[in-house]
């Protein structure tokens, strides 16, 4: 695997963008040069951007007829040679999960973005949640890993879409950037660095292209056009695609490949934020949007003394056990607000054995600052 | 730490008040300030309420929204009525439109009433740059921005066959606001 | 199939999953023909099937890149192949409930953006791999696994629908008219657009046992009898022309 620095395709300087632009910038910048999507809000200004701005960059924007015509074009692309990328919102990222199934059994690397709103159903769509995470990890049938990551603001919109191309071609596997609508329509101010780290896709001719002897567990990727007469397949195979759907031990050995691929490099997958951690008796944990308001209130808490710390998830799958399992040993108390259910304090419940207090605010709006101080004063 | 300034536009569907902000937040980054801008308006295009929020910062800027405005920004009475709860205690300044807004009293919090709906009607024979008149004049006021990065942002961000009304709105909003703002 | 064509079969392939009388084996044969026929080189070629039994002609068979994909979904995942390097040359093949039913929506926006590809579409008339459910192709009164009184609804003209999408080139044929076929798939192969070619094929284990074609002999005489080339069709009187199938080309690519 080659790293590389390539010039921006942006000036660099300071920009005013809003989180949905930056995620066109960020791929455009990532070396993204097909693009298929399908109109949903929260989400389509990243898609109104890229069909303008990859004249520039000659590359191939396709409008397609729904989001299952959207990933599986992507993932033609991919196997074409491209570094490719879809944006959608919830009913759209329900309708693609099957090609993501298909995406992660054929190790197609690609970008999802879901910039998240309020469901289930069609919900609220010009309104904020965080309802899809477990989506991203359970969504389409079978057993496999995938990578999410979670921004929260419009300068990681842009960072995180280009670290998603990264990782989706360092472990060849579908990465999912979770925007939330409230960072989707959020501008701020962000820095276009003049270079940009790049993974290169890994080539070996004749090499295997669906297993490998390595410890790592991902094999090259060659693409179509290349003389390799690739056999591409949904179906079980082995590792130069011929099928083979009635063998178990196939079968178990691909499974359990892809799965291990992710698992075994979740230490340098996974990135976490720590905030006041050594002392805090009560540390709050949150991602996204969230994270923003509850980093306002531990400051704030802080300030008047109290023992609060948060610890903020920039990767949500592969979880990070680690260090949930770390701060549960030494917290009185975790508090964890969402904008779902408490998909994630679900999680962390599994690696704890500590309380851990939920807040859940499914009403399409934000959770404010003042909340997030209130539950924790509460809890002190 | 540096200033951080919260500042609300606010108003109903259709008087601009969304673009307001975003050239503002625009200019700011040309100031070489941090700044967070969302926008909160109905489902529909027109009528309704809509608010525009820029939060402009010397430092890096942790919770993006407003949390109680330093600055207020009213065109529509409706707005005015709603937002005006939500200022800061200490120093807040509320500019609004003198046409559109009939302000309540307030201790503790300077308002000032700007003409931009009656000079877009009159002057500049276009009612729909009165958002133009009033970031003209809010500019001129707060000095939050510098003008010229300001004229520029419009330039930037209007559409060619809109630019030069909203540029001279702009001009005369700046104008207005000279002329309200008392000598420190 | 002949030896002279085993070079386009990838060599550890040593049979077709195909069940005895299925008209699919004529199919491949017929398309590697129209493939050598034009000098094509599998090193160029990409073959986007979906799921069926047709989408088992080009995987693993054929010697190319093969991108065996979900069901309903060929002709958008070749969509973005063709889409990001042109060089592709790029035929989908798959089957009528693949491309026409569960595909159908992409099937003709492809037809419609004229991407440059070509399909060819097995029309054996029913789901034969999931145990012979009634298709959208399946003839009025045909009896399948689900409908055992016979379908009620009428079928797709595959053809019709592409064409109305504004396919440059759209042919008709059975497997039974091999000739005409090879000549077609030809066609579709050098005609740049979007190219339709549906194929009449029989599925003996799935249609024609429950539609009381006994052996998979009568199915071909049937397909013999019942298509007819549009010229003929022309002579026929409405009564007439009830049950036959009109084959040819409904658009020439402007040849």
């Amino acid at each position: 695997m080659t790293r590389r620095k390539i010039d921006s395709t942006l000036s660099p300087g300071f920009y005013y963008f809003s989180g949905n632009e930056a995620v066109a910038e960020g791929a455009i910048a990532a070396g993204c040069r097909y693009y298929a999507g399908y109109p949903i809000t929260p989400s389509s200004e990243t898609m109104e951007r890229i069909s303008i701005r990859f004249k520039d960059v000659d590359g191939v924007f396709i409008q397609m007829e729904d989001e299952i015509a959207s990933i599986c074009s992507v993932i033609g692309a991919v196997w074409a040679g491209a570094k490719a990328m879809t944006v959608t919102s919830g009913p759209g990222f329900s309708l693609m999960q099957e090609g993501i199934g298909y995406a992660a059994l054929t190790e197609t690397p690609l970008v999802i973005v879901d910039i998240q709103r309020a469901g289930p159903g069609t919900g609220q769509a010009t309104r904020v949640a965080s309802g899809d995470l477990m989506q991203a990890k359970w969504g389409s049938h079978g057993d496999y890993q995938t990578i999410a990551l979670s921004p929260w603001s419009v300068q990681e919109m842009y960072d995180q879409t280009i670290d998603a191309f990264n990782l989706a071609e360092k472990y060849r596997v579908p990465v999912f950037l979770m925007g939330e609508e409230a960072i989707g329509h959020l501008r701020e101010r962000m820095e276009v660095k003049p270079t940009v780290d790049i993974f290169d896709r890994a080539k070996k001719p004749g090499a295997p292209p669906f297993g490998t002897n390595q410890d790592d567990g991902i094999p090259p990727m060659p693409a179509f056009g290349e003389g390799e007469r690739l056999l591409v397949t949904g179906s079980t195979h082995n590792e130069f695609g011929i099928r083979k759907t009635d063998d178990p031990e196939v079968h178990a050995n691909l499974v359990t490949r892809i799965n291990n691929k992710i698992l075994k490099h979740r230490e340098s997958i996974i990135k976490t934020e720590p905030y006041y951690l050594d002392d805090a008796e009560i540390i709050v944990v949150a991602y996204g949007f969230t994270a923003r308001s509850s980093l306002f209130a531990v400051d704030r808490l802080r300030k008047e003394g109290k023992k609060v710390g948060l610890l903020r998830l920039k990767t949500i799958w592969p979880f990070a056990d680690g260090i949930i399992h770390q701060i549960g040993r030494v917290a009185k108390k975790l508090f964890v607000p969402e904008m779902n259910r408490g998909q994630v304090r679900g999680e962390i419940m599994k690696y704890v054995a500590c309380e851990v207090i939920p807040y859940n605010q499914t009403n399409g709006d934000i959770i404010h600052p003042h909340e997030i101080m209130k539950q924790v004063r509460s809890l002190l | 730490m540096g200033e951080l300034k919260q500042i609300r536009f606010c108003g109903f569907g259709g008087q601009g008040v969304v673009l307001a902000g975003t050239i503002l937040g625009y200019a700011a980054i040309k100031d070489g300030k941090w700044v967070s801008g969302s926008n909160s308006y109905g489902a529909q295009a027109r009528g309704g309420s809509a608010r525009s929020e820029v939060v402009i910062s010397d430092d890096p800027i942790k919770f993006p929204h407003v949390i109680e405005s330093d600055i207020l920004v009213a065109l529509s009475q409706s707005a005015y009525d709603v937002y005006i709860k939500n200022v800061a205690e200490k120093g807040a300044l509320v500019i609004y439109d003198d046409l559109m807004v009939q302000p309540s009293h307030l201790r503790g919090v300077q308002q000032i009433g700007v003409p931009a709906t009656n000079t877009a009607i009159h002057e500049l024979e276009s009612k729909q740059v009165a958002n133009m008149v009033m970031l003209g004049a809010s500019v001129a006021i707060t000095r939050i921005v510098n003008r010229q990065a300001l004229i520029s942002s419009v330039i930037e961000n209007v559409a060619e066959r809109f630019r030069d009304v909203n540029v001279k709105a702009l001009e005369v909003g700046y104008k207005l606001g000279e002329d309200h703002c008392c000598p420190e | 199939m002949g030896r002279d064509l085993e070079k386009y079969l990838r060599p550890e392939v040593k049979s077709t999953p195909f069940c005895p009388g299925c008209g699919h084996g004529i199919l491949m044969n017929l398309i590697l023909r129209a493939i050598d026929a034009l000098e094509l080189h599998m090193d160029e070629m990409l073959f986007v099937s979906g799921i069926g039994c047709a989408a088992w002609i080009p995987s693993p068979n054929f010697n190319a890149d093969t991108l065996h994909t979900l069901h309903g979904r060929a002709v958008a995942f070749a969509t973005g192949a063709k889409m990001f390097n042109p060089k592709l040359k790029t035929m989908v093949i798959s089957g009528d409930g693949d491309l026409a039913s569960i595909g159908g929506n992409h099937l003709i926006h492809a037809a419609r953006r004229n991407i440059d590809l070509t399909v060819i579409c097995a029309n054996n008339m029913i789901y034969g791999m999931t145990g012979g459910q009634v298709a959208s192709t399946s003839p009025v009164g045909a009896i399948t696994s689900t409908t055992t009184e016979g379908n009620i609804y009428r079928p797709f003209d595959l053809c019709k629908l592409v064409l109305g999408a504004g396919a440059p080139y759209v042919a008709r044929y059975s497997v039974t008219q091999p000739v005409s076929l090879i000549e077609a798939i030809k066609k579709s192969l050098t005609t740049e657009g979007f190219t339709f070619v549906e194929v009449l094929s029989t599925c003996p284990t799935q249609f024609g046992r429950r539609n009381r074609y006994d052996s998979p002999a009568d199915m071909l005489t049937m397909l013999k009898e019942s298509c007819i080339s549009k010229q003929e069709a022309e002579q026929l009187t409405p009564e007439e022309l009830q049950g036959k199938v009109i084959t040819g080309e409904f658009s020439d690519g402007g040849a």
